[in-house]
């Protein structure tokens, strides 16, 4: 009985963990602007549209903080082989991976940047030494959160892989998971904020992003601050409700019937989310109702 | 005509000559294996082949609609098709390393149930951003009416895309892909760390006890690398993007069958090497 409380206990502690590196790395993600919208904004200068907005798609999201996290999993575990106290080691594992996410920020805001040369964009220096440290700053706090949940799940409730592999397991989650729910909020509605609310922004808008903040150019840190209100919190909660939910069926349910009590109540939540889905998407179509007349489809 | 807006056209068809070459190689390596240790190694191979087989189809499933879709101008999970199935597998493979002590099925099932379930989060999320942060309802494009629900589709396209968010087809879809995926990913981890138990003790000199750590590191780093061996595989024979099992480029898949039992059977014949005494 007391294990169960414990990992339920743990269980909740990665489930928050989780929940605030989702968030951090679908802020760090729209800030640098890294992952699909970022194709406007390498677009933009081809179509005319100069900008101050960061351009730094690494990779995806998924490798890049499988990478990552990788990485401070790794320092930290080997920082805790030579006896380093775990928070500690955790902390200075994730400030080395961090480093190497600003080299490649660094590197990759000059070399998109400098591609686009002939378009007549320029590389602004005062944008890479103000935007690059505050995506340092979001990464820092996603991987940490990564790392030490994955700590959690390796050290207190004994996942067989060793650390660095969880690492790489769930930076590649993260990633895909803050990417999935936070690139439309960035890519469709900060970006093409001037298009109409409640639509898909049309093909031939493309490359067409808002450059203009309330007051002067609007640049990355507004993006952030904007995206973190929904696509930040939505991709925490998605990143949460993956790493709890995984967590709490094992822990609770692994011993029932040999394992299939897991399994039962896994597939149950799936159906749960699946009525839930369905029950937004009906809700969708009865509350914002069709673009044009009802007529017989020939796609 | 966009990018978006191009339907595939060459590049769909079978093409007899490399599916013969593919499946002589196949052959020839499940052949190799047999020479090298007819017993657990060969198991071992079958099992990575099964595995690799089976996240190649899985991908398939998974309604990926890479950049157009994160501006709402595609259906489809913004992100790259073999990062979201790597996710969602990966994910499903914790799930079933956790569970190997339980035996083959309840691991492997386990493993599926695991990718299962982070798809149908990630799913509910994109429509939750979609509908209540941005207004948009979801809406194919590749189809009049969804397969399941039977809801028509054109209507709800917002004019000048080709649709946006996750109709039921593509949650549905995302689902399956994921239970596939992640049920494969396990299924290779618990072959090879089977196999490694087994052989790694007399080639390093040491207990089973003391093997265990670097068993279970050295088939948890194989059955992630042949997880993004065989997505990319697969994003590469549909091109990117894909909305589900309705697309038409769904039907893609036996070539890509092909494919991912190839490349697993060679990354599988490398695994079994390393620990093969020569």
């Amino acid at each position: 009985m007391e294990t169960i409380v414990f990992g339920i206990g743990i269980t909740a502690l990665t489930g928050a963990l989780a929940t605030v590196a989702g968030a951090a790395e679908d802020t760090e993600s729209n800030i640098g602007s890294q992952g699909d919208p970022n194709s406007q904004v390498q677009l933009a200068p081809q179509m005319g549209f100069m900008h101050r907005i960061f351009n730094k798609a690494v990779a995806g999201e998924p490798p890049a903080y499988g990478l990552w996290c990788a990485l401070g999993a790794g320092l930290a575990w080997a920082f805790m082989a030579m006896q380093v106290n775990p928070v500690l080691a955790i902390v200075l594992g994730c400030i080395l991976a961090v480093f190497v996410q600003g080299v490649y920020a660094t590197t990759a805001y000059l070399g998109r940047t400098a591609s686009l040369a002939k378009f007549g964009q320029p590389v602004y220096v005062d944008i890479l030494k103000s935007m690059t440290t505050v995506t340092m700053a979001h990464a820092f706090i996603a991987i940490f959160c990564t790392v030490a949940l994955c700590h959690l799940m390796n050290a207190a409730l004994g996942h067989p892989f060793p650390l660095p592999l969880l690492g790489l397991v769930w930076g590649i989650a993260l990633g895909a998971a803050g990417s999935a729910t936070g690139n439309p909020y960035y890519g469709k509605e900060r970006q093409y904020q001037n298009q109409k609310f409640g639509a898909g922004v049309p093909i031939s808008a493309s490359g067409n992003i808002v450059r203009y903040a309330e007051a002067g150019e609007r640049n990355s840190i507004d993006n952030g601050f904007f995206t973190a209100k929904i696509g930040g919190s939505a991709s925490g909660i998605c990143f949460g409700l993956i790493v709890f939910l995984e967590l709490w069926r094992t822990i609770l349910f692994e011993h029932v019937s040999a394992g299939w009590g897991a399994i039962v109540v896994g597939i149950l939540m799936i159906l749960i989310f699946t009525v839930i889905d369905r029950y937004m998407e009906v809700w969708a179509r009865k509350n914002y109702g069709p673009y044009t007349e009802v007529k017989e489809a020939s796609s | 005509m966009s990018a978006v807006a191009a339907k595939p056209a060459a590049g769909s068809a079978m093409n007899p000559a490399a599916m013969a070459v593919g499946i002589v190689l196949l052959i020839l390596m499940i052949g190799v294996a047999y020479i090298l240790s007819p017993g657990i190694g060969l198991m071992a191979l079958i099992g990575v082949i099964i595995g690799g087989t089976l996240i190649g189809f899985g991908v398939h499933f998974v309604p990926v609609g890479g950049a157009p879709a994160a501006m709402g101008q595609a259906p489809g999970i913004a992100t790259g098709v073999a990062m979201l199935a790597a996710g969602a597998g990966l994910a499903g493979l914790f799930g079933g390393a956790w569970a190997a002590e339980q035996g083959l099925v309840v691991a492997v099932v386990t493993g599926g149930v695991g990718g299962g379930l982070m798809m149908a989060i990630t799913c509910m999320m994109v429509n939750f951003v979609y509908i209540f942060g941005m207004g948009i309802p979801a809406a194919s494009g590749k189809v009049a009416n969804d397969p399941i629900t039977g809801d028509s589709q054109a209507e709800y396209k917002s004019q000048g895309t080709e649709g946006h968010g996750l109709p039921f087809i593509s949650f549905i879809g995302g689902v399956i892909g994921g239970v596939i995926s992640g049920a494969g990913g396990t299924l290779i981890y618990i072959e090879l760390l089977d196999l490694y138990k087994e052989t790694l003790p007399s080639v390093m000199n040491v207990t089973a006890a003391q093997v265990m750590p670097i068993a279970v590191a050295a088939a948890g780093m194989f059955a992630v690398g042949l997880f993004l061996v065989n997505a990319v595989l697969t994003a590469y024979n549909i091109t990117g993007t894909i909305e589900g099992p309705h697309d038409p480029k769904f039907k893609r898949w036996p070539r890509a069958i092909v494919a991912s039992a190839v490349a697993s059977a060679l990354c599988g014949l490398v695994a079994i090497l390393i620990v093969m005494p020569m």
